[in-house]
């Protein structure tokens, strides 16, 4: 396949947090305001006057002093964010939004925290006078006592503060508009997406995690034009005449900012053909439909708790239908088999990874394999061999099934 | 000694060796013992050998339940 | 024998060996036998203490087990069928003699006392509960689904007893799944949970989450649990594995489940409306459930005694910290503690065990006894402690005259309910759910963990045992900025490295290790008794 055209720009873009857009927008005097979970919206931080930004810590492998703060018994990702936070790496940052959703992001997230007590001493890891970081309570269920209570938090923690802190515009109008330019990086990623779905995909799995990557680093505004170019060219790009790939996988699993570790999975043979995970665009890219009858916050509350897949949630149904929703998407992708991989010390995926291993294959015959892994991988050998080996065990199904 | 008198000195006796034994099995830890040597290896054997059901094979209906 | 030594000879008959690390004082170690740690005999504390033991104690306790049973099963045959079917019962039942001398060791006089009477409480809920799976458990009852299985509430061990208080009137009973089958057996036989942890990963879990939430999700996966109720009700205390272990107990239980969620910033006013609303649901499932409704009067009564037992905290925690003269100490302090909040009021057995203590306690203070006698630092305990050593404070202040005075998940629910009207009690029902073990303090922002030092302060501790749960990620999260606080405010305080429920990560002896080193290193103490500092009891219950 033809190289896409800006591919090397967006890769670029991902070696560092404060990459050439964020630094862009900050010299228009926008606020950048980084968040690190799906149930922070990234709507909400991107009115007018400010920018959200999904933290990543790309290259850091030897996260030394985040260790001696956090242990070396927490994910690698949150002690990763942890060092890169203490190295200077978010100094750009005007605002954190955390949120208690996972333990090790959470305790990342407090020690970026000024909390002026006298128990602790703040540590001032961000050098920026103007930053605060702000903990907004995000529920367990989706029912509609949730709803409301985020709404009322979303409110309360988030657009007010931003409003408090930098004057950001919070009316409804403001959101609309918002949500607008939101819906449009969202229907850019899911047409890029697409094309995973044909029978010769005309685009692997590195690099759509690369473009979903800048959507959720970079600020909207500034990434838009390069998304649109690239839709566009999608539109004529060929496929190779032979495929290059032995077989097609869903990609499931807990946070995975990393490009490299799906290019490990796809030199193995297998195109990812669909990311639901933590920073996939299953669930963050689904447009926001704003109802008539409902302001546009409560909207955006309904739709980041209907459309989570995380395994946070705690309802009886939702913790079943979800299985149900990963094997749908495998059939909806055409893919032949799932790669479901929890990161070191995630205990929601763990437990998710074990109990979706289970069931994909039994109850839905579907191949599953099933890896835990580090924050960046991608010197893995042993992986290298396990995904190898799957690759295979698909092809020899497939075989016997006389496809 | 009339019958009562003999009485009590038999309770007396039958007390006193009662409460030495268990003097004896209390400051032995003879429970203990016995518990850790023979009873809990002999239970634990039976679990071990136990028949269990393959809870891998239970169902997992995405449907059987409604919203609570 | 010389006249002096004939003196000595009868004074340690009569009062036992001096608690001493000179010549002729009591040397504990040398009781246990190698690895086991059973004893070659049991300790000679001198006439009184040791008759007192042997018939209050050991005597008094072996009876009510059997009493106690008598009490509270519907069939005693039960009892005997499911000490048969359950691992988690039979190899932990029997050792509950054990259990207190662990944590009783070396006790003398009114310490002895009061701290059994906790234990004793602890044990009557106990064979309470495990009488109440028995009488429901269709797998006892031919897959019979008697009235007691109908009247039954199961609910993930976490979910504080105080939620079913409406319905008991009615006869329903409220049955923390794990609290029997998982959290008493690490306390009591530390054996039994290492199947359940090691089941869970047999079907490719790792071993890095909680092992707390590993042990309550593989009593299930070896189909341990009873079958003694028609629901569930789960909630996401203590932590993330905890929410992941619902899912693998929903797969394998497959009843009607109720998700009661703890909001995690608890202090933000705006989170009480939600968390009231959930619990008003929890009771609406339930009433859905069991066709019961919500019983006002069932719930204040319980309440108030509840409430009082909280305010007989308050009167003993007001003389821990005041005075020298508070007789409990830190393995009764804390378990009797955890075990009456989590169980709630589902009998009497705490009010009785308090109001002894009471008595006990406030002879100590009309005549100046001091039940601990060799305390060198008062310590406070944070975090969460090692189950399968919960007595190691008995240890510590044997070995070293270490008093461990108060620990953290004691002061979790520090607060009465108020019942006089509907819309107090749930206000106050939504802070104590939020408040709820290993909650408290772990969540909602970094200051409620660093409450330490207030409550250094107020129980007038001086030195600080931290525990290290090596797989808790939220304490590993804080452990760095600890490090720096104790430094700052030039702190004494040791970690205790753990596993929770599981002695091979860390052993009982590498836990004595690290303290005696701290003694040694930076306390430059002699122990108390040097016998204890070195001992091999890796095979012990």
């Amino acid at each position: 396949m033809r190289d896409l055209k800006h591919l090397i720009y967006f890769e670029n873009l991902l070696q560092e947090a404060n990459n050439d857009l964020v630094k862009q927008a900050k010299a228009e005097g926008k606020r950048a305001i980084g968040y690190t979970c799906y149930f922070m919206p990234e709507v909400l931080l991107d009115l007018p006057g400010c920018f959200s930004t999904r933290l990543r810590a790309p290259r850091c492998t030897s996260p030394d002093i985040a260790t001696y703060y956090l242990s070396g018994r927490v994910c690698h990702y949150a002690r990763s964010l942890l060092e890169r936070a203490l190295e200077g790496g978010y100094n750009f940052l005007d605002a954190q939004m955390g949120t208690e959703t996972c333990t090790a992001t959470c305790r990342f997230q407090e020690h970026l925290q000024q909390k002026h007590l006298d128990s602790v001493e703040d540590m001032r890891i961000i050098d920026n006078d103007d930053f605060f970081c702000e903990f907004t309570d995000i529920p367990f269920k989706n029912n509609e006592n949730s709803y409301q209570h985020f709404e009322t938090q979303l409110r309360a923690h988030v657009l007010e503060p931003l409003h408090e802190h930098f004057g950001i515009d919070i009316s409804d109008e403001a959101l609309i508009k918002t949500v607008e330019q939101h819906n449009e990086v969202c229907r850019l990623i899911n047409e890029i997406g697409d094309y995973r779905k044909l029978d010769n995909p005309t685009i692997t799995g590195y690099e759509f995690h690369v473009i979903q990557l800048v959507s959720l680093t970079c600020p909207k505004e500034l990434i838009l034009p390069y998304l649109r170019e690239t839709a566009e060219e999608m539109k004529t790009r060929e496929p190779d005449d032979k495929k290059n790939f032995r077989c097609k996988v869903v990609l499931a699993g807990s946070e995975n900012d990393d490009p490299d570790f799906t290019k490990l999975i796809e030199s193995c043979g297998a195109l990812v053909v669909c990311d639901r995970f933590c920073y996939g665009a299953v669930e963050s890219r689904i447009p926001i439909v704003l109802e008539e009858g409902k302001s546009p916050l409560r909207c955006i509350a309904e739709h980041y708790l209907k459309t989570s897949n995380c395994p946070r949630f705690m309802p009886q149904d939702e913790m079943r239908a979800r299985k149900k929703r990963l094997a749908e998407l495998a059939k909806e992708y055409h893919a032949d088999g799932v790669i479901i991989a929890s990161n070191k010390f995630c205990e929601y995926w763990s437990y998710e990874r074990v109990i979706d291993t289970f069931i994909l294959q039994r109850d839905f015959g579907l191949p599953v394999c099933s890896i835990e892994k580090e924050y960046i991988n991608s010197a893995s050998g042993q992986l290298r061999t396990r995904f190898q080996a799957f690759v295979e065990s698909v092809e020899i199904k497939h075989i016997q099934e006389g496809k | 000694m009339c019958k009562i008198g003999k009485f009590f000195l038999k309770l007396f006796g039958v007390l006193f060796a009662v409460n030495a034994l268990l003097f004896v099995v209390f400051f032995f830890d003879l429970d203990g013992k016995l518990l850790f040597n023979v009873v809990e290896p002999f239970l634990k054997k039976h679990y071990d050998d136990m028949e269990r059901k393959d809870v891998i094979k239970q169902p997992y209906d995405m449907n059987k339940f409604p919203k609570y | 024998m010389a006249k002096k030594d004939i003196k000595k000879a009868l004074k340690d008959f009569w009062f036992g060996k001096p608690h001493s690390g000179e010549e002729g004082g009591r040397r504990l170690g040398e009781l246990y036998e190698d690895k086991t740690g059973l004893l070659k005999h049991r300790e000679w504390r001198g006439v009184k203490d040791t008759f007192y033991y042997m018939y209050m104690i050991w005597g008094y306790n072996y009876v009510h087990m059997v009493t106690d049973i008598l009490k509270y099963s519907n069939n005693p045959i039960d009892f005997f069928k499911g000490t048969w079917r359950y691992r988690w019962m039979g190899q932990t039942y029997l050792p509950v003699i054990h259990w207190f001398e662990r944590g009783l060791q070396g006790m003398r006089g009114e310490a002895l006392a009061a701290s059994a009477w906790h234990y004793r409480a602890m044990v009557s809920a106990s064979i309470q509960q495990i009488c109440n799976f028995f009488n429901a458990d269709t797998r006892l009852h031919g897959g019979k689904q008697n009235d007691a299985y109908r009247h039954t509430i199961y609910a993930n061990e976490t979910t504080c007893g105080t939620m079913f208080y409406p319905f008991m009137d009615a006869g329903y009973r409220y049955l923390p799944i794990e609290m029997i089958p998982y959290f008493v057996t690490c306390h009591v036989n530390s054996h039994t949970v290492l199947n359940y942890i090691d089941a869970v990963q047999s079907l490719g879990l790792p071993g890095d989450p909680c092992p707390m939430c590993q042990a309550e999700a593989g009593i299930f996966v070896l189909d341990d649990v009873p079958d003694s109720s028609p629901m569930v009700i789960t909630c996401n205390e203590a932590c993330d594995a905890s929410v992941s272990t619902s899912t693998l107990q929903d797969w394998f239980a497959d009843k009607p489940l109720f998700a009661l969620p703890i909001p995690m910033q608890f202090d933000d006013p705006l989170v009480k409306k939600y968390c009231m609303k959930e619990i008003e649901d929890c009771w609406k499932f339930i009433e859905e459930q069991t066709g019961s409704p919500f019983s006002w009067e069932s719930m204040v009564k319980r309440l108030e005694k509840q409430n009082k037992l909280q305010r007989d905290e308050w009167e003993k925690w007001e003389v821990a910290s005041k005075t020298d003269y508070y007789p409990i100490n830190g393995v009764a302090q804390a378990l009797f503690r955890i075990f009456s909040t989590q169980y709630g009021i589902q009998g009497d057995f705490w009010d009785e065990a308090s109001e002894k203590v009471k008595k006990i306690m406030y002879k100590c203070v009309e005549k100046k006894i001091k039940p601990f006698p060799k305390t060198r630092h008062r310590v406070i305990a944070w975090s969460c402690a090692p189950l399968y050593f919960s007595n190691w404070c008995t240890w510590a202040y044997n070995c070293w005259g270490l008093n461990c005075i108060i620990n953290m998940d004691s002061l979790m629910f520090d607060m009465e309910i108020r019942t006089d009207s509907y819309e107090h009690m749930l206000e106050d029902m939504a802070t104590y759910h939020m408040w709820a073990p290993m909650r408290r303090m772990a969540v909602g922002g970094m200051h409620h963990i660093f409450e330490l030092w207030e409550y250094m302060e107020r129980f007038n501790c001086d030195m600080v045992a931290m525990y290290d749960q090596l797989q808790c990620k939220g304490m590993q999260g804080v452990h760095g900025l600890f490090e720096d606080e104790f430094r700052k405010r030039d702190i004494k305080a040791f970690w205790i490295p753990h596993a929770l429920p599981d002695c091979r990560t860390v052993s009982r002896a590498e836990i004595r290790r690290q303290i005696n080193d701290y003694m040694t290193t930076v306390m430059h103490e002699e122990p108390l008794d040097p016998s204890l500092l070195d001992f091999d009891d890796s095979m012990t219950w």
